[in-house]
């Protein structure tokens, strides 16, 4: 695979031409490029279609991209059907939006972070962030190297090749952790914050966590934390200048 | 507020750029993480523990909504570096309520920026579109390009707008004691519940559930032996 550690670079700008139209789609076509170079002169024709076929519509979790980029980068190679390649990119963006966003924003990013939030309100200060930064992306590029190979050794079979990889297996276990992590972050991020206050202040601090956790969810996305949070703020400021 | 010269509030500037294209544009190595982006702000106004304190502050906000997909969601990293350049250098109880209000305000706008972009985006596309239909390699390249700054350029605005308003708020803004640790303690509130509700909506009714709980029982066990 010519040009794949270019590529694997450009990866990590997939998203820097998001839009509500192509969504990765341009992003796609720019980590492609180094790719699709050697088909330049095998086929010239082939591969301006291939090139326009990159940067069509496309969206998925960007760090396991990889294995779309890939897969139809191979398909390219192998003289596939273009409407072929089309399907094969259109029917990967659920599958690698739902197993990366579980795997990475919903299992390994909660993780990590609760477990550095808890060192941090136990004193450790700055370590746990320079932690939380180097497992984070050690596992991200580890992650999008396996998946450019992977994506690019299985061509149009890219399919099976995920269902037997270890990603199904690793949101099992990654789950339970990021709960596990967050769980414990909570009460010793708290008291971090609320010791030394005073029984009154930590409870009124509690009970507006309370009364947040509950008309949030009574209001959903009419009223979100952050709203809930400026209006307590706003309402603090005026009850004080009333009541000074 | 900590007395800022040109070179800190310049690196501040630039740390904030950092962050903003962080969060989505590139490399998304997390530094646009509110723990990581006030630790460092932080650390560059001589106040480590200030970047921390509103580090973890919003890192909580932002554990409440997952950015996936085309969810729109608050810019919480240059609202933390210029919290913390709020919070620096005055005691955390009395600074960090007034500073998690302004970067609140700075993390909505900066989820509005990051839609303007967006939109920006696709004009460019749409004005380049004949360029990519012909599979033209430098049309795409130019817009990648341009697209990054486009989301440089929005990071330094907010960044510098928001270390303006920083200062104006320092140099304006009198609160009593009372009033500025209510604002810290109503923030922390609010902050703990946007953390636990977007801990309990991942956690479903499943086995993630359980593990939460299991969490929170050794974490108070934690927080009340330490």
């Amino acid at each position: 695979m010519n040009g794949g550690w270019r590529a694997f670079i450009r990866l990590l700008a997939i998203q820097g031409t998001w839009n509500y139209e192509r969504m990765l789609g341009v992003g796609m076509g720019y980590a492609a490029e180094p790719l699709l170079d050697d088909l330049k002169t095998i086929d010239p024709v082939r591969h301006s279609e291939a090139v326009v076929r990159s940067t069509d519509f496309f969206n998925c979790n960007p760090n396991l991209a990889g294995l779309a980029l890939g897969a139809t980068t191979r398909a390219e190679y192998d003289a596939v059907a273009g409407s072929q390649i089309a399907r094969l990119r259109t029917a990967l963006c659920s599958p690698l939006g739902a197993l990366g966003d579980q795997l990475f924003w919903a299992g390994l990013i909660p993780a990590l972070l609760g477990f550095a939030m808890a060192a941090i309100a136990l004193g450790a200060r700055w370590w746990p962030v320079l932690g939380f930064l180097a497992l984070y992306n050690v596992a991200r590029a580890l992650t999008g190297i396996w998946a450019l190979r992977t994506g690019y050794d299985s061509g149009m079979n890219v399919g099976a090749a995920i269902a037997r990889s270890w990603i199904p297996g690793a949101i099992a276990r990654v789950g339970p952790v990021a709960g596990f992590a967050l769980g414990l972050a909570l009460p010793l991020v708290a008291t971090w914050y609320l010791r030394g206050i005073g029984w009154a202040g930590a409870l009124g601090t509690l009970a507006v966590a309370a009364t947040g956790i509950a008309v949030t969810r009574w209001y959903g996305a009419a009223l979100t934390t952050v709203r809930f949070a400026l209006l307590a703020i706003l309402l603090l400021v005026l009850f004080r200048g009333i009541f000074p | 507020m900590s007395e800022l010269t040109l070179a800190p509030a310049l690196l501040l500037v630039g740390w904030g750029t950092l962050v903003a294209l962080d969060l989505v544009s590139v490399p998304q190595a997390m530094i646009a993480r509110p723990i990581v982006a006030g630790a460092v702000a932080g650390w560059i106004c001589g106040d480590l523990d200030a970047g921390l304190r509103v580090g973890l502050l919003f890192e909580l906000f932002a554990l409440d909504v997952l950015p996936v997909g085309a969810v729109r969601y608050p810019d919480y990293g240059p609202a933390t570096v210029v919290a913390t350049a709020l919070a620096a250098g005055a005691p955390w109880q009395f600074a960090l309520g007034l500073s998690a209000a302004l970067g609140l305000v700075l993390a909505v706008l900066g989820g509005l920026s990051l839609q303007l972009v967006r939109r920006l985006n696709a004009r460019a596309i749409q004005h380049r579109a004949a360029a990519l239909a012909a599979g033209e390699s430098s049309a795409i390249r130019r817009l990648q390009y341009g697209g990054l700054l486009r989301d440089a350029l929005r990071g330094a605005l907010l960044t510098s707008l928001g270390l303006l308003a920083a200062w104006v708020i320092d140099a304006r803004v009198r609160l009593d004691g009372s009033t500025a640790l209510g604002l810290t303690l109503v923030a922390v509130g609010c902050a703990l519940s946007a953390a636990a509700g977007g801990a309990l909506r991942s956690a479903g009714r499943g086995a993630r559930l359980r593990w939460l709980a299991a969490g929170a029982v050794v974490g108070l066990v934690l927080a009340v032996l330490a």
